[in-house]
């Protein structure tokens, strides 16, 4: 018999690959190390990020789900809450205890409940709606709130990068 | 790359030593002409260093296997701090400094590097989905050779430092016991996980055994870095190079034995507080851990707030944070609050009784308040404890019933548990003229009839007027009324009172003797006032039928009419009456708080009496009284101060 984290990880991906939510794709890299996780997420409708699919990492730790994963964007990401290195900051990635940002409720933490799959639809409700209270990319809070259609152009041609179109 | 740069070092060895051969033709000469020329001897340390990576990459193969990439990066890392702290270890040792000393190092790292490799392999065998016997040949060969190298190693260190006194060795020494520790907790992890893979089912001990494993392999470690930094220091210098290594011990030794108590607390907790899930409820939820995902056969817990977890992955869960992975409730702030187990009332007798004892003695008559027509232990208890305070027995039952009796019910369960009976008043009257019926006279509205004594229900009565039906729900209604006019009359003595009060003197201490006793006989009012408000919370929300909540306020006013008794205790063994009026007013003030939020509470209790029984109308009243509830324990604590208050005046 395996680990525990091991066993979930694995009961994990047999869920989301039997019922996949709509616009995420999420799987281990390779099937000898279910640590480490690729998922593929489409950008929400109506949103700047319309029509995108962005790859992202996520590394679980080996106490998951005690501990939460950390998920990282491997595409050039501009958003108010993903860091310059493509690194996600939503409080459902933060362990109880560790504060980033030194604003967020428990209540919103991680908890062993979470799950990959709901970890990934928050990060596609963060790019439809960004808290620009979080200032993972100050940069991008501020254009994201004062010059709101020229974040909606990077994001756009974000976009077409990662569909492989010119920009 | 390593294959050019281990061919140019071989081709320089070889061209240095066909050199000195091809100049001296003899093997003596030409080994002497090699160890005094520099140049050579620098390409022959090289080679050697060379000669030393390809071995440790062949040993690798033999017992590792490919690397994975996590593996290398770790072993990089601390290869470059143990360098740099070997660096350090030289300039201690710097007399003494010869290619022996460095070969030793070189060893050392060498034998260390394959610690770290077989510790991130015995990790990783938990992560891995499959493991084929390759790997535990050679985890195992490994795992035994490194020790016995350690051990050889070591007793060699031992012996040289007994014949030859302290030396160099005694840092080889040191280190091989710490790698000794290493790989005994490897081993014992390696065993574990093993052992566990072998079973079909999770081994639920497994997480405990490598706690107390991680505790005692590093408290060994602590003990051996303090005792080779004292012995260091006295005989070399103060040695730096095993200060990083030595904080990160005690940061893990730390965590370690903070994880150890978190857990036996955790587990602790578990075994008492909470109900192990039966099956029916099992059956009931989906059945599934939301912590592992998988279905819970056995061993489940049932958390305060109802949900359901395997007891395994609670107590890992417990050991990081105390709240309900779902809700999130923090459950050592509300420990004993056992709401959902208490409906089932005649299944909730066996449970862990001592610690959630309070619970249920207090929440049980919360329901039947709510059922009673006229009858409320809450607030006849209270009124009986001051009654009996003042030496004046204002209830209408004569020889009135005791708090255990009261509280304790019919179905035998254990009497206030976390509540000490509140001590009988033998010592009141000579300070406490028994106020004359005479000072109540003031009051227009009547008093509201007492209530019936509860315990005279039998269980059937109590359980047939538990209910939503229509007449239920007049019976709760009218209970409602009651407790407004009670809060009526309260606020009219409130007035009263603070007329009273207005016209006092400053110095107390030249009131007259009745002044004394009015305002005692008010006092005893205005307490059983707020006493009495205090039970219309839980009074009221048990109309809800939300007895988790009524259970904390229940137990609080019991609490309540304790200290209450309590300050008059006090006043009672003060020496004169003075400090009796001093201690008297130290109280009023505190009361007369207290009933300035009655007030506000009024209009609240009396629109529940208004309100038609409709469910939307309950929803958003119980809403209203929690927030009344709330008001009222927090003023409760505050009040538990004031006996010291009352103290201190009393011993002025």
């Amino acid at each position: 018999m395996a680990g525990s984290a091991l066993r979930r990880l694995m009961a994990e991906y047999k869920q989301l690959t039997l019922d996949p939510p709509e616009g995420i794709v999420a799987g281990p890299i390779s099937e000898d190390n279910f640590f480490e996780w690729e998922a593929l997420i489409a950008g929400p409708e109506g949103t700047c990020f319309e029509g995108g699919v962005f790859p992202a990492r996520l590394v679980f730790p080996p106490d998951y789900p005690l501990s939460p994963p950390k998920m990282k964007f491997i595409c050039d990401m501009f958003h108010p809450n993903i860091f310059a290195d493509g690194r996600v900051c939503i409080s459902i990635l933060h362990a109880p205890g560790d504060d980033p940002m030194g604003y967020e409720l428990s209540a919103e933490r991680w908890s062993p409940v979470q799950s990959v799959e709901k970890i990934l639809l928050s990060v596609v409700s963060m790019l439809a709606e960004p808290n620009d209270e979080s200032g993972a990319n100050v940069d991008a809070a501020i254009m994201w709130r004062e010059r709101r259609e020229e974040f909606n152009q990077i994001a756009r041609r974000l976009v077409r990068k990662t569909l492989g179109l010119p920009t | 790359m390593q294959l050019l740069i281990s061919s140019v070092c071989m081709a320089l060895t070889s061209a240095v030593i066909g050199n000195a051969y091809y100049q001296k033709k003899q093997f003596y000469p030409a080994v002497v002409y090699i160890t005094k020329s520099n140049a050579s001897m620098a390409v022959i340390y090289i080679q050697f260093f060379v000669i030393v990576f390809m071995f440790g990459k062949l040993l690798r193969k033999i017992f590792l296997g490919t690397l994975r990439a996590a593996e290398f990066e770790h072993l990089l890392e601390r290869f470059w701090y143990a360098l740099t702290e070997t660096c350090l270890a030289f300039t201690v040792f710097r007399d003494d400094f010869n290619p022996r000393f460095v070969a030793l190092f070189t060893v050392l790292l060498f034998l260390k590097s394959f610690h770290w490799l077989a510790e991130e392999r015995v990790d990783f065998m938990e992560r891995s989905p499959v493991l084929g016997w390759l790997f535990h040949i050679r985890v195992a060969s490994l795992l035994s050779m490194l020790g016995i190298l350690d051990y050889v190693l070591l007793m060699h260190a031992y012996n040289s430092t007994l014949l030859r006194g302290p030396t160099v060795q005694l840092v080889f020494g040191f280190e091989y016991a710490i790698l000794l520790t290493v790989i005994a907790s490897t081993a014992i992890k390696y065993v574990l996980h093993a052992a566990e893979m072998r079973t079909d089912t999770p081994w639920e001990n497994k997480a405990v055994f490598l706690l107390y494993t991680e505790l005692v392999i590093g408290l060994i470690k602590v003990v051996l870095y303090l005792l080779f930094v004292v012995i260091m220091a006295k005989i070399y210098a103060l040695p730096m190079f095993v200060f990083r290594p030595m904080f990160f011990t005690i940061r893990n030794f730390r965590k370690a034995l903070n994880d150890v108590i978190m857990s036996r607390r955790a587990i602790r907790n578990m075994n008492t507080l909470y109900p192990d899930a039966t099956p029916e409820e099992l059956r009931q939820s989906d059945n599934i851990c939301i912590i592992c995902r998988e279905d819970m056969v056995n061993h489940s817990k049932k958390l305060p707030c109802g949900h359901i977890f395997h007891t395994t992955c609670l107590r890992s869960w417990f050991q990081r944070q105390q709240t309900c992975p779902t809700c999130r409730l923090n459950i050592l702030r509300a420990p004993a609050v056992n709401s959902t187990a208490l409906p089932r009332a005649p299944g909730a007798a066996d449970e862990p009784a001592a610690a959630v004892g309070a619970a249920p003695a207090a929440g049980q008559p919360g329901p039947a308040n709510a059922t009673g027509a006229n009858a409320s232990p809450a607030i006849a208890a209270p009124d009986v404890g001051l009654g009996r305070a003042n030496g004046t027995p204002t209830g209408a039952n004569a020889p009135p019933p005791s708090f255990a009796e009261l509280f304790g019910d019919a179905n035998g369960f254990p009497n206030l548990g976390g509540i000490p009976p509140p001590p009988l008043m033998p010592m009141l009257a000579p300070f406490m003229v028994p106020p004359p019926f005479a000072y109540f006279t003031p009051v227009p509205v009547p008093p509201p009839p007492m209530p019936l004594d509860l315990t005279k229900f039998t269980d059937e009565e109590l359980r047939a007027m538990e209910g939503n039906q229509r007449k239920h729900i007049e019976e709760r209604l009218q209970l409602l009324r009651n407790i407004t006019l009670m809060l009526d009359s309260a606020g009219i003595l409130m007035n009263q009172y603070q007329g009273l009060v207005a016209r006092l003197p400053p110095t107390t201490v030249s009131t007259s003797a009745t002044e004394t006793t009015t305002s005692a006989t008010s006092l005893a009012d205005v307490a059983s006032t707020t006493t009495l408000a205090s039970t219309t919370s839980p009074v009221s929300s048990a109309v809800y039928d939300k007895p988790s909540t009524s259970t904390a306020a229940a137990a609080a006013a019991a609490a309540f009419a304790a200290k209450t008794q309590e300050a008059h205790q006090i006043k009672s063994v003060a020496p004169t009456i003075a400090a009796t009026v001093t201690s008297t007013s130290v109280t009023d003030k505190i009361t007369i708080e207290d009933l300035g939020a009655d007030e506000d509470d009024v209009p609240t209790v009396a629109a529940t009496d208004t309100i038609a029984a409709t469910a939307d109308a309950e929803n958003e009243d119980s809403s209203e009284l929690s927030e009344l509830r709330k008001r009222r324990l927090k003023f409760l604590e505050e009040r538990n101060k004031s006996p010291d208050s009352a103290e201190r005046a009393a011993s002025e």
